[in-house]
């Protein structure tokens, strides 16, 4: 492990700039208007020392959570028999632009006058805009599969859940994962937007109350904290994940 | 007991035509017996049509006429085994060689309690005990042969496919492998049909050479080979069978394309 890596310089140095901009510039509004970096740390430890805090977060995390296995599940399913059935392909087609290209805050609302405040509402939103790219991703995915390697299974005459586990599926994984990053991204921004107005609790709850009291701080607070998390599950669960399914590579040169 | 592992019955193959107009024969009433336990070499040309004549023996391609029956040793017509060693390796990269190997002993049925033994048993043979844990992309080219070697050998079948397996490698690789084949194959002996365009490769490997010409493929010579094994690469013998087989290849190849 080397401590000092040259590359890494830059961008040490724009976020001291950040850092030192952000100081001054704070100067000259009301904390709770523009917190300085360090008013914002101390309130985001002092967010943290209420237990109610983590039940507000545990609570967005579970919607975020369900949305996106939803999401994953249905989206992997559609997106393969759309790439291995043709007739399947041309059926889901339609569906999937129709996803795609409907504005995501219309959902949103959608979501809250049919569902309610509920846990359904948000779920509900982040699987219709989170599910088409999935979909679309592993379709791709599927369309590439190698022929040789199915003629191979065909040849040793492997059953088809055998070719599901050993052939298919380990052929899809660069996809899948590649999906699962994209949907975690949108996931977790979906669930806040559609908890502002369509949740009793939640983050996004929480950064409604701060906007109706038009306290800039604690939205900041809120929403750095929650930046915070995510960057945490990215990197202590996403990417050990990946890379001990990719172990099988050889390493990048 | 069946004497014959492979027969093959007035077959024919049809491709459609690159031009997008009707079709063209590719195999045209092909008749083959391969006895039981002998190795057998098809000889031809690229493009002329024996890789498929391997794939529908196979039964990954399907056939236009004719008939093809794979016995197994029991003489039983249905449920023989059939390995199969590809030009390119096709293994499965995120399995390890040992996983590779149990990929087609599960797809094969074949009894649990067995796999660790036979993946021991078959990994030494082909030369490569000790490597059960690495994965295929961390061995040369000429191992990652080796496995699929292994991994057809593995289900004991009762009879062998082999396209090309050595074409891939390079010169003096390939030239190893065929020396190791044979090696193997004292310990082994399943039946073999071994599909290659070197004549020099059939000539030192096989008992039988059936030559194929082109389009419409079909055999026009066959021959047997009696020279003892083990055979030394450089034995004279081979390159007076081989020499005369190059003249008739040329003579029939003259006459199809004219």
């Amino acid at each position: 492990m080397k401590f000092f890596r040259p590359e890494a310089v830059p961008g040490f140095l724009s976020a001291i700039g950040l850092l030192l901009v952000w100081t001054g510039v704070s100067r000259f509004f009301l904390p709770t208007f523009l917190p300085s970096p360090l008013a914002l740390l101390s309130q985001m430890f002092s967010i943290f020392s209420h237990a109610a805090a983590y039940l507000v977060i545990g609570k967005t995390l579970e919607r975020v959570f369900a949305g996106l296995v939803l999401s994953m599940l249905l989206g992997s399913l559609i997106g393969l028999v759309m790439g291995l059935r043709r007739s399947v392909e041309s059926f889901f087609d339609g569906w999937i632009m129709v996803l795609l290209t409907f504005p995501s805050i219309c959902w949103a609302f959608l979501a809250v006058l049919w569902f309610g405040l509920s846990d359904i509402a948000p779920i509900f939103t982040i699987v219709l805009i989170v599910l088409p790219y999935v979909a679309m991703n592993i379709w791709e995915g599927a369309k590439a599969i190698d022929r040789e390697l199915s003629d191979m299974a065909t040849v040793f005459r492997a059953p088809r859940f055998l070719f599901l586990r050993k052939v298919l599926i380990p052929q899809l994984m660069p996809y899948i994962f590649s999906s699962l990053r994209i949907s975690f991204a949108l996931s977790w921004k979906i669930a806040l937007v559609s908890e502002a107005f369509g949740a009793s609790r939640g983050v996004g709850k929480e950064l409604m109350y701060w906007f109706q009291g038009t306290r800039a701080d604690m939205m900041l607070a809120w929403g750095a904290s929650f930046m915070l998390l995510m960057v945490a599950i990215d990197a202590l669960v996403l990417r050990p994940w990946e890379n001990r399914v990719f172990s099988w590579r050889p390493a990048a040169v | 007991m069946a004497t014959h592992a492979v027969v093959i019955d007035g077959l024919c193959k049809k491709f459609p035509s690159p031009n997008g107009r009707g079709e063209f024969t590719v195999i045209d009433s092909l008749s083959l017996q391969i006895a039981c336990g002998s190795f057998a070499s098809i000889v031809g040309p690229s493009g002329c049509g024996k890789s498929t004549l391997l794939n529908i023996i196979a039964g990954i391609e399907p056939r236009d006429a004719g008939e093809v029956r794979v016995q197994s040793q029991d003489g039983a017509d249905s449920g023989a085994r059939i390995g199969y060693v590809f030009q390119s390796p096709r293994l499965l990269n995120w399995l390890t060689v040992e996983d590779n190997i149990k990929f087609a002993l599960e797809a094969q049925n074949i009894g649990r309690s067995s796999w660790n033994e036979r993946v021991t048993k078959y990994l030494h043979m082909v030369g490569l005990a000790g490597q059960e844990r690495n994965f295929p992309l961390k061995l040369s080219g000429g191992m990652q042969q080796r496995v699929a070697i292994a991994r057809a050998l593995a289900i004991e079948p009762d009879i062998l496919l082999m396209d090309e397996p050595f074409s891939h490698l390079d010169e003096i690789t390939a030239r190893k492998m065929r020396v190791d084949l044979m090696q193997i194959l004292e310990h082994a002996r399943p039946t073999i049909l071994f599909v290659t365009h070197s004549l020099r490769e059939a000539v030192f490997l096989s008992e039988e050479v059936y030559m194929m010409s082109v389009k419409p493929a079909r055999i026009f010579k066959h021959l047997r080979v009696d020279i003892p094994r083990p055979r030394e690469p450089e034995d004279p013998r081979l390159f007076d069978l081989e020499k005369g087989l190059v003249k008739e290849f040329f003579a029939v190849l003259e006459q199809d394309f004219r």
